[in-house]
């Protein structure tokens, strides 16, 4: 089979190698790797992954869709994750994401036809004293109101 | 040995015990779900809970070990309120369709919910729903039913030794599903559903067929092949509904094998020869049983005679055969056949590493300790003789006249000049010896289908036409 992954992927992993137990600890560390490499999680990368640590696929596939963090289907440019866990629920979490889906005019788990916007829920990000919070890409955006949203992705917007 | 106290009853135990096995010899039922003897422990479930003297929380009696002095009390408030509490949990998304349920009758959930559970239902919201999935032709699906107790994937991982159930994300968007969901591969599916706690993994061969509660079971030994897996016929009204494994830690623990499950198909098949026949020109016709007899009895009367004794059947007529043999006459020859490429013990083996072994028929080790030989290359005699429980491969026979005593298929039955229809092992008792040698008993579950007569039957006859004909 022709790998898909790159060999500075194998070459991480041998870094990482010494660092944990055993070679099945290796497999979250592996999935960011991959996925920063390709953007996403296809089946064909996960069976990779499995093959390199050595367990079946269906035990790769547990992991990777066990985890919000991992993409299992492709992201556009910009990935908005919007909190929507108790406090953020409280906080008016829920406004937030029906006026996301309005304004990018997808709903919940899809990408905009351009490839600039994907919308996902996220269950809790560990920043209640802060609800509602959204991450955007690698960033947090705390306190956010519906203003702040409209803000944000306007400039995402421009900043094409 | 250390001894706990269960329900104030003391109990020994050894190092290593739970308190699911120890309280059962107490005679005390802790309700479980996810633990599994034969499995992995990971205590999921939460249905297990016991109250222990100084622990704090209540505990899950699957993953906690039994130890000296241990106070366990199974049956108090605080137990009961945990065990309606993880009932309540259990049922929130479960569509209570008991009624048209497979499993109804002989389901954990039905009956912990019974035992354990609260009679009044808090949750009014929306249960969420799955489309059935087929995954393959031994199971079916139900993923609406499911409680996530996670047998299914360690029974895949840790026995079957393919891990192809998995659980998909996570929380109430669970799926236990396998991947893509592909069709299941292992050969030891019918498990999945045997081990299933809900109507979720249903059996396909028996589903909607018959409700649990009326099946008539009977305890036997699988014939599929030389390993002598313990198994329950379940049948009503003379016909066989299903097989399932029943334990035994020696020889199959909790298991069995697909083929094994279902080979008591062609006992009931439309094809089977059930009446007795014999060739006519334009091919096989039924005849009467004295008739068939009486050419049967006429044709080993001279010229080189071998009867052809298949593994399969059981050690009582295998020696009865043989000792009707020498009553008819003498020179008769006894061969012994089975499997291909397996005629010997010595030659026998694990096929699979998990259960199945390279002898297909059951009592290939019975036949070789009462000292028959086997059969060498092909069957050449003026007259060859056939007996068969069902399972032997039957070998290229070359004689001028041969018959087929046992049960046959029409397109087995035509190589032969007649046919004298017998039990299957459904229908008949007798012990069979496994590859390890461990004798065990199969019993009769089903009356047998047409005319069929036993082994001693047919031999009886032989013997009694034989001397009235010598009278006359």
């Amino acid at each position: 089979m022709e790998k898909l992954l790159s060999q500075k992927f194998y070459q991480a992993m041998n870094e990482l190698e010494p660092r944990y137990p055993n070679k099945k600890a290796l497999i979250l560390p592996a999935l960011h790797q991959a996925q920063a490499e390709c953007g996403w999680l296809p089946p064909e990368v996960l069976a990779e992954v499995a093959a390199y640590i050595g367990v079946h696929e269906a035990q790769i596939r547990e992991v990777a869709s066990f985890y919000t963090m991992y993409n299992l289907k492709p992201v556009g440019k910009n990935h908005l994750r919007i909190c929507t866990n108790v406090a953020c629920c409280l906080r008016g979490a829920d406004d937030l994401m029906s006026y996301a889906e309005r304004k990018l005019g997808i709903a919940c788990g899809e990408t905009t036809p351009d490839g600039m916007f994907t919308l996902s829920e996220e269950e809790c990000l560990g920043a209640c004293t802060t609800a509602p919070v959204m991450m955007a890409n690698d960033d947090y955006v705390e306190n956010l109101d519906i203003n702040g949203l409209n803000d944000w992705i306007e400039r995402a917007k421009n900043d094409r | 040995m250390p001894k706990c106290l269960i329900d104030g009853k003391e109990v020994e135990f050894s190092p290593g015990e739970n308190l699911v096995k120890v309280a059962k010899r107490a005679g005390v039922e802790i309700p479980v779900f996810c633990y599994h003897p034969g499995l992995s422990v990971v205590a999921q479930c939460r249905m297990c809970y016991v109250e222990v003297e100084k622990m704090p929380k209540l505990q899950t009696a699957c993953s906690t070990m039994a130890a000296e002095g241990m106070v366990v009390k199974t049956q108090s408030e605080a137990v009961k309120k945990g065990r309606q509490g993880t009932m309540e949990f259990l049922l929130l998304n479960h569509p209570l369709d008991c009624p048209i349920c497979d499993k109804a009758g002989e389901c954990d959930l039905q009956d912990n919910s019974f035992g354990h559970g609260s009679a009044n239902m808090r949750h009014s919201e929306e249960r969420r729903t799955y489309v059935d999935v087929d995954m393959g032709p031994v199971i079916q699906k139900n993923m609406n039913r499911c409680i996530h107790c996670t047998r299914c994937i360690r029974f895949g991982d840790e026995v079957a030794g393919i891990h192809e159930m998995v659980a998909i994300k996570r929380g109430n968007n669970i799926d236990i599903t396998t991947i893509d969901g592909k069709q299941l591969k292992t050969e030891y599916a019918g498990n999945y559903s045997d081990i299933c706690p809900t109507g979720s993994l249903t059996l396909k061969d028996f589903r909607f067929k018959k409700r649990a509660w009326m099946l008539k079971k009977t305890e036997t030994v699988c014939e599929g092949c030389s390993k002598g897996c313990n198994m329950e016929i379940q049948h009503e009204g003379n016909v066989v509904y299903r097989c399932v494994p029943r334990e035994n830690l020696e020889i199959n623990k909790h298991w069995m094998c697909d083929e094994g499950r279902f080979n008591y198909r062609y006992t009931q098949d439309e094809s089977r020869i059930v009446d007795p026949t014999l060739r006519a020109p334009d091919g096989h016709k039924s005849a009467a049983w004295q008739d068939v007899v009486a050419t049967l009895e006429s044709k080993i009367r001279g010229g080189e005679v071998l009867f052809l004794l298949g593994t399969d059947l059981t050690n009582e007529e295998l020696s009865a055969i043989r000792e009707a043999a020498s009553t008819l006459r003498t020179g008769i020859k006894i061969r012994t056949f089975g499997t291909l490429g397996v005629t010997k013990t010595s030659e026998d083996g694990s096929a699979d590493n998990i259960l199945k072994m390279k002898s297909k028929t059951s009592n290939l080790n019975g036949a070789e300790k009462l000292g028959l030989e086997p059969l060498a290359g092909d069957a050449k005699a003026d007259t060859v003789i056939v007996f068969r429980g069902g399972r032997a491969a039957l070998p290229r026979v070359e004689a001028k006249w041969s018959a087929g005593v046992g049960v046959f298929n029409r397109e087995e039955a035509s190589g032969f000049d007649s046919v004298l229809p017998g039990l299957a092992f459904t229908e008949k008792e007798g012990t069979v010896v496994n590859h390890a040698g461990i004798g065990q008993r199969i019993s009769r579950a089903v009356r047998p289908k047409g005319t069929c007569k036993s082994v001693p039957e047919v031999l009886m006859s032989l013997l009694n036409t034989k001397s009235k004909a010598g009278q006359a």
